[in-house]
């Protein structure tokens, strides 16, 4: 009898999980067509631990622009694809927004590889990606701005030094500066972004050469 | 011998009275300033300090303590609206939860002949009517939105049908819908 009991508990329990899930924003927003293919997508990402807010944010992206429920769905399960490549690549200790930066980079042309190589140097945080992305998206080459990122990890500057660096680079870009030119310049100098005050900066591995500042054309 | 002892001494006095009396330089100042004419608050002043006895019905003093609390609150609602007036216009629309390190980010758009413009991205879930952009000048539209650290991706919302990439952000590398986005990084603040 008490055995009965617990298996009905059991399965009332995972009957009601689902639901207890359900993101209250999409069954508002999207139509029921498309709520039907996106809700399994998010409780899957769930299910593996993976960040369930971006596929949420790209479904509403979707209902804002009217598009149908096949393409939602279908952008849908892409990013959860690229969620996935982007867990595995940064490991079981990249948080929630690391991995969801990291399927940003994958999105903009950074490979796998690369993300592991990031993770490894202390880049593998959600700023440093984010900053990777946003670097292939203003125009560097993937390879540059991966070794431009990868630079400063090894420094290990803080977060908000990275997005320092962006800002130069893209003012530089702004100069005239090849975007390529600008990364690999600006990150060959990253005691000038400025330590924040109270942070310190970590030493460099010793005897490792710093590679020059590329010439400006 | 008692006679003379008599004159000599009402000499002494008349002489004594007879002496001029001496007295100190600032005495004239001191007799004038005390006829000078009163102040004029001198008698309201006194009218209002002097105690009085005072009878109230109980009418009466009911009807003062009414419009005692409606000056109370008269005067709390004038002030309520003056500090309305004070407060600078909602320029700043924070995304839902920011968190303590979020960045004050000025989106702008030239849009002239537009009536409504918004800014529409994943920080305010895609919602037309979250975060409108207030018209400046000539066109300009502008709106200040505290977002958290980390990667955004955004579009602009024109009269409520066209959207458009904001055109001084780099664009998002995946456009699933066909219609671009823009991209913009928050970093943690620096100090």
């Amino acid at each position: 009898m008490i055995r009965r009991a617990g298996l009905l508990l059991s399965w009332l329990l995972a009957a009601a999980a689902p639901l207890r899930a359900q993101d209250p924003r999409l069954a508002a927003r999207l139509d029921p067509a498309a709520l039907r293919s996106v809700q399994p997508l998010v409780d899957s990402a769930r299910a593996l631990g993976l960040p369930a807010e971006p596929l949420v944010s790209k479904a509403l992206e979707g209902a804002a622009k009217r598009a149908s429920a096949e393409r939602i769905a279908a952008a849908v399960r892409a990013l959860l694809a690229d969620l996935r490549t982007a867990r595995v690549a940064l490991g079981p200790g990249a948080d929630g927004p690391a991995v969801a930066a990291g399927a940003s980079a994958l999105r903009a042309g950074i490979r796998p590889e690369d993300l592991h190589r990031l993770r490894d140097a202390g880049g593998g945080a959600a700023v440093p990606l984010a900053v990777l992305a946003e670097l292939v998206a203003r125009g560097v080459p993937a390879d540059t701005a991966v070794e431009a990122v990868l630079e400063l990890a090894r420094h290990g500057v803080a977060e908000p030094e990275y997005t320092r660096f962006e800002r130069h680079v893209v003012q530089d870009i702004g100069a005239g500066i090849p975007p390529g030119v600008a990364a690999a310049t600006r990150a060959a100098a990253p005691a000038a972004l400025g330590p924040p005050a109270g942070v310190t900066r970590g030493a460099p591995p010793a005897g490792r050469p710093r590679p020059a500042p590329p010439a400006h054309p | 011998m008692s006679d003379l002892r008599g004159d000599e001494l009402l000499e002494r006095v008349v002489a004594e009275l007879r002496r001029p009396v001496a007295l100190s330089p600032d005495f004239d100042a001191r007799v004038m300033a005390a006829l000078e004419p009163p102040s004029p608050w001198t008698a309201p002043l006194r009218w209002l300090t002097r105690p009085r006895t005072v009878t109230v019905s109980p009418l009466g003093l009911l009807g003062a303590a009414a419009c005692l609390a409606g000056l109370v609150v008269a005067g709390a609602a004038l002030a309520t609206r003056a500090l309305r007036v004070l407060e600078p216009p909602p320029q700043v629309a924070v995304a839902p939860a920011p968190g303590p390190r979020a960045e004050v980010v000025r989106f702008v758009l030239a849009a002239p002949g537009a009536r409504r413009v918004s800014v529409i991205g994943d920080f305010n879930d895609w919602d037309a009517e979250a975060t409108p952009l207030r018209p400046a000048a000539a066109g300009v539209w502008v709106a200040d939105v505290a977002l958290p650290p980390g990667r955004h991706e955004y579009a602009f919302l024109i009269d409520g049908r066209e959207w458009r990439a904001d055109p001084i952000a780099p664009r998002a590398p995946a456009n699933e819908y066909g219609v671009p986005n823009s991209v913009i990084t928050v970093g943690a603040r620096s100090s």
